[in-house]
């Protein structure tokens, strides 16, 4: 299906990667249906792209490329989502990237507090909440060690 | 609004699901319990807030600024799997 985005102008999808958000994302209600699009140009970001709003897409990345024990307890969330039959690789954990600042004082940051979780077997999406102190939700990127 | 006043130990019920518990009361901090069915998402305020807020100034960056924080990121990590 043609669908029309941010970045990339109108371009064509394959309907079995459309994403739905059964929770909605914070700060869009209303928007549920989503695309994961990446572009070699721009990575390692991806953008979390809406099929409804052609201006909604979000940055989003790989949090391991730059935090490799970035790990998340997401057992109880699994079950509680009801997703079974789940194998280690077929949930993708994406964090929203930000820039904050100007010219000589910004900052690349990533929400490591509220990462996209998606199913890839039945292409759901939820935005999970961390509680764990240790995550910000404005982590630096370039000054991970 | 609704705005009820209850002593520590006592309880809320919201619908048929939902039991709110003060289980106690020190001090400015209130101490509150909450059943609920699994599906039901409860957060704190203010984390909802930064997470919502996180989103929607992700959505709003310049594609400049975003090809240059990509290329700013790429440099950085990929110089250290060189190491």
């Amino acid at each position: 299906m043609k669908i029309n985005t941010r970045k990339f102008g109108e371009i064509t999808i394959d309907e079995k990667k459309i994403l739905t958000m059964p929770e909605g994302l914070p700060g869009f209600s209303g928007f549920e249906r989503f695309v994961l699009l990446e572009d070699p140009k721009t990575a390692p970001f991806c953008w979390f792209q809406s099929l409804e709003e052609p201006n909604l897409a979000l940055v989003i990345m790989d949090p391991l490329v730059f935090k490799p024990d970035y790990r998340l307890g997401l057992k109880k969330f699994i079950s509680d989502m009801n997703w079974t039959d789940m194998k280690e690789g077929d949930l993708l954990i994406y964090v929203v990237v930000n820039i904050i600042g100007e010219k000589e004082n910004k900052k690349i940051t990533a929400n490591l507090m509220g990462p996209l979780v998606i199913n890839s077997k039945n292409n759901e999406a939820v935005q999970v909440v961390i509680s764990d102190p240790a995550y910000s939700c404005q982590y630096n990127i370039l000054e991970s060690s | 609004m609704l705005v009820l006043t209850r002593r520590a130990e006592e309880k809320i019920k919201i619908g048929d699901n939902i039991v709110v518990s003060i289980l106690g009361i020190e001090g400015s901090n209130v101490k509150i319990g909450i059943d609920a069915p699994k599906e039901i998402t409860i957060l704190r305020m203010e984390i909802f807030e930064q997470i919502q807020k996180e989103n929607i100034e992700s959505a709003a960056k310049k594609m400049t600024d975003i090809a240059d924080a990509a290329r700013l990121i790429k440099k950085r990590f990929s110089k250290e799997s060189k190491d």
